[in-house]
């Protein structure tokens, strides 16, 4: 107990870990913005297709809202045991395409073991599950941009570039518009 | 005792002749007077002063370059602690905790906002668990209850945020809730503080169960758990407020079985396991039991009957007969205590609590087989009855204002 000032009302020694705990707060966030540069930094780029959000869903807010390929998968990707459940954690193994984006080829229930060289795996949550298909939730829907400059990237398809990072965060890197044709 | 209240009513006394004026000196040196309160005009001045900069910030937030974002995040964080340091220190507590739980509640919209800035997404919920270790340490710090309730909500929204959004349970939230905010109000027992944090106790009982897709009734052995807790705790008033939550959770469940007991096709839903948790809730009893022996309140050990596992019988309605027996039960140990220990909140509790089983158990087993008019009538003259009883119980008691004697 003589760790924190525990019940002494000291001033003096409130103010010692104050400074200290004020100084552990600040550090924690430049970690948090650390953290975001070394997520592109140390990480491995993916390339994400997206198709156009219904266009009548008009801009919330500052942020576009992206609805990637990869989220709604077929069924036959699960490969856990169990039947899939709404709102478990879950694992997505990417396979680069010749066209240059990744698609998604399994959705595990735990991390798996062992990739084919070149694959990469993103986390995510199963938002729904249908007979033929789950939809999958990445915690990525999101891309804040500069007040009302949104609307115009969120009617035609994107090719978004995400940061995988080796101890499992993961940002958004960029934004490309990709020409309507090769679009579905 | 206010100076004012001395500077009006002192000089009667002293010319009565009940104390001299040296005395009334002494009484005056023994309450000083309190450091000047800062006039309101000022501070709602300096909110609407920084509700403007807040405003404008907040307007072109997105258009701002990261750096003086992440810049602004940090002098807001640092400048609301270094203002209660300051005015701490000129003796205005109220004010410094004030802005020590803003800049509690600034570290936790930086953590988020930074995250945002960069579009971070992670899959734990490290920022908020940091956020709770910093209100847990700040509560020690300033000795503060209002930091303590604040992090009690932090702790809850973290738990709740783990739960509901990224399907994991924070074993570490629960534990620096129970155990950082749980020793706190065990050294610095309070009423109201202990009320709070056995609903946040509760809350993240609730969470458990829910993420480990246990039977609901499982929720009260971490329920009943707090409640021993409480049981331990030698302030017994503040004790008496911490054991509040649990009881009405296990009341309401139990007017629950006496209302719905009947349809018994939830009731397998309700049992769990029969020896695990028969035997995990027995533990309890005795960790309660214990506590109550070592502080002297065997008494309360009635409380307990709320506990009672009516739900491994079939459902019907002898269920529900057999619940409202317990619910009497319950009901009449309270008002028995309440007058045996004289303590009039405990006697209205009692009342209330008897007048509320009471309706269940009209609306329960009357209602199908009673005429309406005659139901209405039934009920009035019951309750009618019930409160001439209970006037004349009350007209043996002692008057209320008298100090109670035999309260411990």
């Amino acid at each position: 107990m003589v760790m924190l000032p525990l019940f002494s009302p000291v001033p003096e020694r409130r103010r010692r870990w104050l400074l200290r705990l004020v100084a552990a707060q600040v550090l924690f966030v430049l970690l948090v913005a650390a953290a975001g540069y070394a997520v592109s930094h140390y990480g491995r780029t993916v390339a994400l297709r997206t198709s156009p959000v219904d266009p009548r869903d008009l801009l919330r807010g500052d942020y576009v809202s992206l609805n990637y390929d990869i989220s709604q998968v077929p069924r036959r990707l699960w490969r856990g045991e169990e039947e899939p459940r709404r709102r478990r954690p879950v694992y997505v193994q990417l396979q680069p395409t010749a066209a240059g984006y990744h698609r998604a080829v399994a959705v595990y229930p735990a991390a798996p073991a062992a990739l084919p060289a070149g694959h990469v795996v993103l986390r995510g949550w199963i938002g729904n599950v249908w007979r033929q298909g789950l939809q999958l939730r990445y915690g990525l829907e999101r891309y804040y941009v500069p007040e009302n400059t949104g609307l115009g990237l969120q009617r035609q398809p994107l090719l978004v570039r995400i940061s995988i990072a080796p101890w499992g965060q993961s940002r958004i890197t960029g934004l490309e518009k990709l020409p309507a044709d090769t679009a579905r | 005792m206010s100076q004012h209240f001395l500077d009006t009513e002192g000089p009667g006394w002293v010319e009565r002749g009940i104390i001299s004026p040296a005395q009334l000196q002494q009484l005056r040196a023994l309450y000083p007077e309190q450091p000047r309160a800062i006039g309101l005009l000022p501070i709602l001045g300096s909110v609407l002063v920084g509700l403007s900069a807040l405003s404008v910030v907040a307007a072109n937030w997105q258009d701002l370059p990261e750096v003086l974002r992440l810049g602004l995040l940090i002098g807001a964080l640092v400048g609301a602690y270094a203002g209660s340091e300051y005015f701490l220190a000129g003796g205005h507590r109220g004010l410094g905790v004030g802005l020590a739980s803003l800049g509690l509640l600034l570290f936790g919209a930086s953590i988020v906002l930074t995250s945002q800035l960069y579009q971070l997404v992670g899959y734990d919920v490290t920022g908020l668990l940091a956020w709770v270790v910093a209100g847990v340490a700040l509560t020690y710090v300033y000795q503060s209850r209002t930091l303590l309730l604040l992090t009690v909500f932090i702790g809850a929204m973290a738990q709740g945020y783990s739960v509901g959004s990224l399907s994991t349970y924070s074993y570490a939230t629960a534990l620096l809730t129970a155990g950082g905010l749980g020793y706190y109000w065990w050294r610095r027992p309070d009423g109201f503080c202990g009320a709070v944090l056995a609903t946040g106790l509760l809350w993240q009982s609730a969470l458990l169960i829910e993420h480990l897709h246990l039977k609901i009734t499982w929720f009260f052995v971490p329920t009943m758990l707090v409640y021993a807790v409480g049981d331990w705790q030698p302030d017994r008033p503040a004790a008496r407020t911490w054991q509040a939550p649990p009881l009405v959770a296990a009341f309401l469940f139990m007017l629950g079985l006496a209302m719905f007991g009947e349809a018994g096709s939830y009731t397998d839903r309700l049992r769990p396991q029969f020896v695990g948790f028969l035997g995990a809730l027995l533990l309890v009893l005795l960790i309660s039991v214990a506590g109550k022996r070592a502080r002297g309140r065997l008494g309360s050990t009635t409380d307990w009957l709320l506990l009672l596992p009516g739900y491994y019988f079939p459902g019907g309605l002898p269920l529900a007969v057999a619940a409202l027996v317990v619910l009497y039960a319950y009901s009449g140990s309270v008002l028995y205590r309440g007058f045996r220990e004289q303590a009039p909140e405990r006697v209205n509790l009692g009342t209330v609590l008897f007048v509320l089983t009471t309706m269940v158990a009209y609306f329960k087993l009357t209602w199908d087989f009673l005429n309406k008019s005659l139901f209405f009538l039934l009920g009035g003259l019951l309750l009618l009855g019930l409160s001439w009883y209970l006037r004349r119980q009350a007209r043996t008691l002692p008057p209320t204002d008298q100090p109670p004697t035999s309260l411990p």
